[in-house]
């Protein structure tokens, strides 16, 4: 299942980088999160892990992921090591008047064969909502 | 009479004989990720399960889950929690629960033993708790689970405390696991102990109850043991704070039972209609 949601921040895009490549913001703008666990120590690059679970459902659902990308002021994405399957991406662009476009997907996929493609869907709703208010409270949070 | 004990021990020994040697190695984690998708299903649609507070559960090393138990032998409240559990910590992480002897004995049910189901007693719980692993486990067992549904709301283990030593001998924290709406699945009429004792089964099966229920979709259901179809009762599950098992065995216990029974009322709380939460 891939997702995609996409937010104009009324901020340049070192602003809205500024957030997004910071992990201890994550808690403060990332919706339904459960859990947040800094693994790795220094400072965030390639190759930074950290525990997150999103509420999804009825359980905490996620696991420890890596950032694979961090391509400054531009992308961030991350992929799953345990738990589901999962590939996200922060991505920024420029946007008219000084603004940034901000694209978040997520790609995942649930183990299981056909019960995991349907937990897929139905989980889809639900995980849409989640990235579109994280990137509402993303871009409050910037332009706060 | 010499006759009839004869066949009363000759009964025991081949129900005990049946009983499987607990062999953590069992436990498949692959097996658990594959099935989390459809338990995940059954969970979020079916029960509008939620589960929460894992965090205060230690997230690393053995660990004794005390939990109250509800819904007669198709409890979901325990694979709503396995499903939380595996889901929170990961696969990875060994994770064994305790049941009934006729439970792991059970054909039917042998895939339990892949989710690192065990037969409960002292010698298994000590070997899963040494090993690492967190071990969840219902001291009110076939006597709570059965309680009748008016009583829903009320932890009694029975007077079993066996786990308060269990934990100290380990040497491992405790944390209680309070959880409502198992005992709504069908209507518990009575645990049937007086019934256990005149078909014998509490000599032969460790059965300590025949319990009396309307469930789906036998109508009158007396024993359970061919289990039933849940009604769609909302199922909350919330982990506690862990408690010290320094101390005495029946203050330790007073104290899981009165967390327990705190945990319950407040999840109860929350409730405005029996079955849809």
């Amino acid at each position: 299942m891939r997702l995609e949601r996409r937010v104009v921040v009324d901020a340049d895009r070192d602003a809205v980088w500024k957030r997004v490549s910071d992990p201890a913001c994550y808690p403060e703008f990332m919706a339904n999160i459960e859990r947040w666990e800094t693994i790795t120590d220094g400072p965030v690059t390639v190759g930074s892990r950290f525990t997150v679970h999103w509420k999804v459902g009825s359980v905490p659902v996620g696991g420890t992921v890596e950032i694979v990308e961090f391509d400054h002021d531009r992308d961030l994405a991350f992929n799953g090591i345990t738990g589901v399957t999962v590939r996200g991406r922060f991505r920024l662009r420029d946007a008219d008047d000084g603004r940034t476009k901000v694209v978040f997907r997520l790609a995942y996929e649930a183990p299981g064969g056909l019960l995991g493609v349907v937990a897929d869907w139905v989980a889809a709703r639900q995980v849409g909502r989640i990235m579109e208010t994280t990137l509402t409270n993303l871009r409050e949070l910037v332009e706060s | 009479m010499a006759g009839f004990d004869d066949v009363l021990g000759w009964v025991k020994h081949q129900v005990a004989s049946r009983v499987p040697k607990a062999d953590l190695d069992q436990r498949d984690p692959d097996y658990i990720r594959e099935q989390l998708p459809g338990t995940w299903l059954l969970a979020s649609l079916y029960f509008r399960a939620d589960v929460r507070g894992l965090d205060r559960i230690p997230a690393e090393g053995p660990v004794l889950l005390v939990g109250n138990h509800s819904g007669g032998n198709v409890p979901p409240d325990t694979f709503v929690f396995t499903l939380a559990f595996c889901s929170y910590f990961g696969v990875e992480r060994p994770f064994y629960q305790l049941a009934h002897n006729l439970v792991v004995s059970a054909p039917p049910l042998g895939w339990l033993r892949k989710f690192g189901t065990v037969a409960a007693n002292h010698e298994n719980a000590r070997m899963a708790l040494e090993s690492g692993a967190a071990l969840l486990v219902y001291p009110g067992g076939d006597y709570e689970v059965f309680r009748p549904s008016w009583e829903r709301h009320k932890v009694d283990f029975g007077g079993r405390k066996g786990y308060v030593r269990l934990a100290r001998d380990a040497g491992v924290p405790m944390v209680p696991i309070a959880s409502v709406g198992g005992q709504e699945t069908a209507l518990f009429l009575d645990r049937g102990q007086w019934l256990a004792k005149l078909l014998m089964v509490d000599k032969l099966l460790r059965l300590k109850s025949v319990p009396i229920s309307l469930a789906l979709p036998w109508g009158l259901n007396i024993g359970d043991l061919g289990g039933h179809f849940p009604l769609p009762s909302k199922i909350v599950v919330e982990a506690l704070d862990p408690i010290d098992v320094d101390g005495d065995d029946d203050i330790i216990h007073e104290k899981v039972e009165a967390s327990l029974q705190a945990g319950v009322d407040a999840l109860a709380a929350e409730r405005r209609f029996p079955v849809i939460g």
